[in-house]
C-alpha cells in the first residue's frame, strides 16, 4: 500500500501528514525523533485508513516556538484530524506522541475510539529517562533490540535534531505528570499499551503504570522488540493492534486455530 | 559446597529388556514402577538425614533409565515426604512446556513447600523432543522466550499479554505468585554462550553438567564474563555442576567399580535417527560449536575412595567455580541400588563433613 503525503491547516500550522488504506481512521502521532514509516504503517493500511501525521515543529517543518504545552500540542493534532473532516477515530501513539495521544483522548474522549500506545513516554521512571539522541549508530543501540539486524538509523539533519530537541524538551513535562494522571483515571477509552521486552530508553515495566491508572487498559508485551516495536517486530505489533482496534477487550479470546487435519 | 543427590526413580530394569531408546510401554510392569517411586521416597528421607542439601528431579521421556517424566509431580510428593532438605527442579524442559503452566505450577509448589523449592530451567536433549513433538530447529529460541515468560509471569504484578514468536497469550495474570519473592531461586541449565547470557541479564544461576572440568569452566567463565557485563558477581550458589561419581571405601575399589562399567548408553538412539538427530539440533559450549548428546554415555567425572574424591572436588570449585554439585553415586538406570546406597553411605560419613569449607 502506498502512502501518499498531503498537508492540513489547522491552528495556524501546515501539518504534513502520510495517509493509505481505507476503512476506519487510524491516527498516528510519532515519537520525539519525528516522522518515520515502518513495516507497520503498510500491514495496518490493508485495515485501516492511516493517517501518519508530522507533527508541528517536526521533521522539515517550520521551527515551532508557538506551542508550549503537550495540551496544546494534542489540541493542534485534534483540530488536524477535524480539518480532514474526521470526527471519530483510532489513534495510535509511539513513545512521545503517545503522551500527546493520551491528552488528545482525555480532553475528546468522544471522538478517540480507541488508543495504541506503542512504548509511550507519559510516565517515565524516577531516574529519569532521556531521549535517544547521539549518532545515528549511538540512536540505533537505544531504540533497537537489534540494531545489528536494521543498522543505523537515517542521519538526521543536525539543524532539525536541534530544533526539535528544543521542541521535545520544552513540552515533554514531568516523570511522572499529575494533571495526566488524574484525568486518566477517569479515561474510559480502549487502550492497548505495547511495550518491547528490551526497550532500553523506556523501561517496559512503565507499562504496568498505565494498566494500574486506567480502567479499561490491556498491556501487551512484545519479546524481543526495543523501543521502536513497530520497525522491529512490525508483524507482530500490527497483529495485535488490528486485533485489538477490531475487537477491544475481546481480543483476549483466542481466534488461533489448532486443527490439523479434519 | 553444597551437595545434591541426583534422584531419578531407580526402576529395576527386567533382565531381557531390548536396550533402545524409546523403549516399549508393553515392558514396563506396573508393580515394579510403584515399588520405585516408594523407594525414591526413602532414599530422599535418608539422603535427608545424611545431611544432602538438595535433593534434585528431572524431566525425562519414555524410558526406564530416568522414571520422572514430570518433575513438579515428583517435587510435589517429595516435597510433602520430607522436612528440611531443599528439592530442586532441574529442571523442566522449556521448549516442549506451556510457560504459563510451568510458571503456575512452580509458583504454586514454592507456596506449598515455601524456601524448600530450587528452579532450573533448561531447553532439554535433542531425542526427548520426539516426546512431544517438538522440532529440534525450534528448540533455542523457544527456550529463550518461554524462559523469559516464566519469569515475567512470576514478577509481573500486572495482567499483561504476551506477543511471542513461539508463544502468544493474550492475558497472564497467575495466582499464586511464588512464595519466594520475586521468584525461587533459578538456574538456567547449559553451557551455550546463550544459556550463559540469560542467567547474566537475569541474574540467575547457571547449571552445567557432566563436561570435563575444563570445558565446564569454559561456560562458567563465559557466565561470569557475562554477568561482569551486567554488573554483577555470581557468588559460589550460583553455579551448579551435574556429575557423576563412583565412591568407593578405597581408590582402587572405586576403579575396580569404573572398569566393570560396560560403557554402553542404556537405551541409545537408533544409529539412523541419532544422526539425523544431530544434523537438526546445532549446540555450543560458551559459544564454541560442539554436537548435542542424543541418549550417548555419560561420563564419570568423579571416581576414587574418599580422599581422592574430595581432591577432585576441590578441583571443581576452583576450575568450574561450582558451590553445589548435583551427584549421582551411580550412572542413572543401573541396576544396582545395594552398591549405590552404601556409596550415598559412605559419601555422607566420610566426604559431606570435609567439603563444608571447600
Amino acid at each position: 500500500m502506498a502512502f501518499s503525503e498531503g498537508f492540513v491547516e489547522a491552528d495556524g500550522f501546515r501539518i504534513r501528514f502520510m495517509a493509505a488504506g481505507d476503512g476506519a481512521p487510524l491516527v498516528h502521532l510519532h515519537g520525539a525523533g519525528g516522522m518515520r514509516m515502518t513495516p507497520a504503517h503498510d500491514l495496518l493500511s490493508q485495515r485501516y485508513r492511516v493517517i501518519v501525521f508530522e507533527m508541528p515543529g517536526f521533521g522539515q517543518s517550520p521551527d515551532n516556538t508557538r506551542t508550549r504545552t503537550m495540551v496544546e500540542l494534542s489540541d493542534t493534532m485534534g483540530a488536524a484530524v477535524t480539518a480532514l473532516g474526521i470526527e471519530q477515530f483510532n489513534l495510535m501513539g509511539t513513545s512521545f506522541g503517545g503522551k500527546v495521544a493520551l491528552w488528545l483522548a482525555a480532553r475528546q474522549p468522544q471522538r478517540v475510539q480507541a488508543l495504541v500506545l506503542e512504548a509511550p513516554a507519559a510516565i517515565r521512571p524516577a531516574a529519569g529517562s532521556r531521549p535517544p539522541s547521539g549518532t545515528p549508530e549511538e540512536m540505533a543501540r537505544r531504540i533497537y533490540a537489534h540494531p545489528e539486524r536494521l543498522g543505523p538509523l537515517p542521519a538526521v539533519d543536525p539543524v532539525v535534531q536541534a530544533k526539535t530537541r528544543a521542541l521535545v524538551d520544552r513540552l515533554r513535562g514531568p516523570d511522572r505528570d499529575a494533571e495526566l494522571e488524574h484525568a486518566l483515571r477517569g479515561l474510559a477509552t480502549p487502550t492497548l499499551v505495547l511495550f518491547g521486552t528490551l526497550d532500553r530508553v523506556i523501561p517496559p515495566d512503565m507499562g504496568r503504570c498505565y494498566k494500574a491508572l486506567m480502567p479499561n487498559c490491556h498491556l501487551v508485551l512484545v519479546y524481543d522488540a526495543g523501543h521502536a516495536i513497530s520497525t522491529e517486530r512490525p508483524e507482530a505489533f500490527a497483529e495485535v493492534t488490528t486485533d485489538y482496534l477490531e475487537r477491544h477487550e475481546a481480543f483476549v479470546i483466542s481466534r488461533a486455530e489448532t486443527l490439523i487435519h479434519p | 559446597m553444597k551437595v545434591s543427590y541426583f534422584e531419578t526413580g531407580r526402576y529395576v530394569l527386567p533382565p531381557d529388556l531390548a536396550r533402545e531408546w524409546p523403549v516399549a510401554p508393553a515392558s514396563y510392569d506396573p508393580e515394579t514402577g510403584v515399588e520405585a517411586f516408594r523407594n525414591m521416597v526413602e532414599r530422599v528421607k535418608f539422603v535427608e538425614a545424611l545431611g544432602f542439601d538438595w535433593v534434585s528431579v528431572s524431566e525425562h521421556h519414555y524410558s526406564p533409565r530416568i522414571l520422572t517424566p514430570s518433575p513438579v509431580v515428583s517435587a510435589t510428593w517429595l516435597a510433602a515426604r520430607v522436612d528440611t532438605i531443599k528439592i530442586a527442579l532441574l529442571g523442566p524442559i522449556v521448549p516442549v512446556s506451556n510457560p504459563i503452566r510451568v510458571a503456575e505450577e512452580l509458583a504454586m509448589l514454592d507456596t506449598l513447600a515455601p524456601g524448600r523449592i530450587v528452579v532450573g530451567l533448561l531447553r532439554g536433549t535433542t531425542n526427548e523432543y520426539l516426546s512431544y513433538d517438538l522440532n529440534p530447529k525450534e528448540s533455542r529460541e523457544r527456550t529463550d522466550e518461554g524462559m523469559e515468560l516464566i519469569l515475567k509471569a512470576w514478577t509481573e504484578p500486572q495482567p499483561f499479554g504476551w506477543q511471542g514468536k513461539h508463544f502468544q497469550y493474550r492475558t497472564v495474570s497467575i495466582w499464586p505468585r511464588p512464595q519466594h519473592q520475586p521468584h525461587p531461586p533459578t538456574y538456567a541449565l547449559g553451557t551455550s554462550a546463550e544459556a550463559g547470557e540469560f542467567a547474566a541479564r537475569n541474574r540467575l544461576g547457571l547449571g552445567v553438567s557432566y563436561g570435563t572440568f575444563e570445558l565446564m569452566a569454559k561456560a562458567t567463565r563465559h557466565y561470569r564474563d557475562q554477568c561482569a557485563h551486567y554488573g554483577w558477581e555470581p557468588g559460589p550458589d550460583d553455579i551448579i555442576y551435574r556429575a557423576n561419581m563412583i565412591l568407593g571405601e578405597t581408590d582402587d575399589a572405586a576403579e575396580a567399580a569404573l572398569a566393570r562399567r560396560d560403557g554402553q548408553a542404556a537405551f541409545p538412539v537408533r544409529p539412523g535417527l541419532r544422526d539425523a538427530l544431530l544434523a537438526a539440533d546445532a549446540r555450543n559450549v560458551a559459544g564454541e560449536r560442539r554436537p548435542a548428546n542424543v541418549g550417548g554415555v555419560l561420563p564419570i567425572s568423579f571416581c576414587g575412595g574418599p580422599d581422592r574424591v574430595i581432591e577432585q572436588l576441590r578441583r571443581c570449585r576452583e576450575e568450574i567455580g561450582a558451590g553445589v554439585v548435583d551427584l549421582s553415586l551411580h550412572d542413572p538406570g543401573a541396576g544396582d541400588t545395594d552398591s549405590m546406597m552404601h556409596a550415598l553411605e559412605l559419601f555422607g560419613r566420610k566426604v559431606l563433613p570435609r567439603i563444608r569449607e571447600l
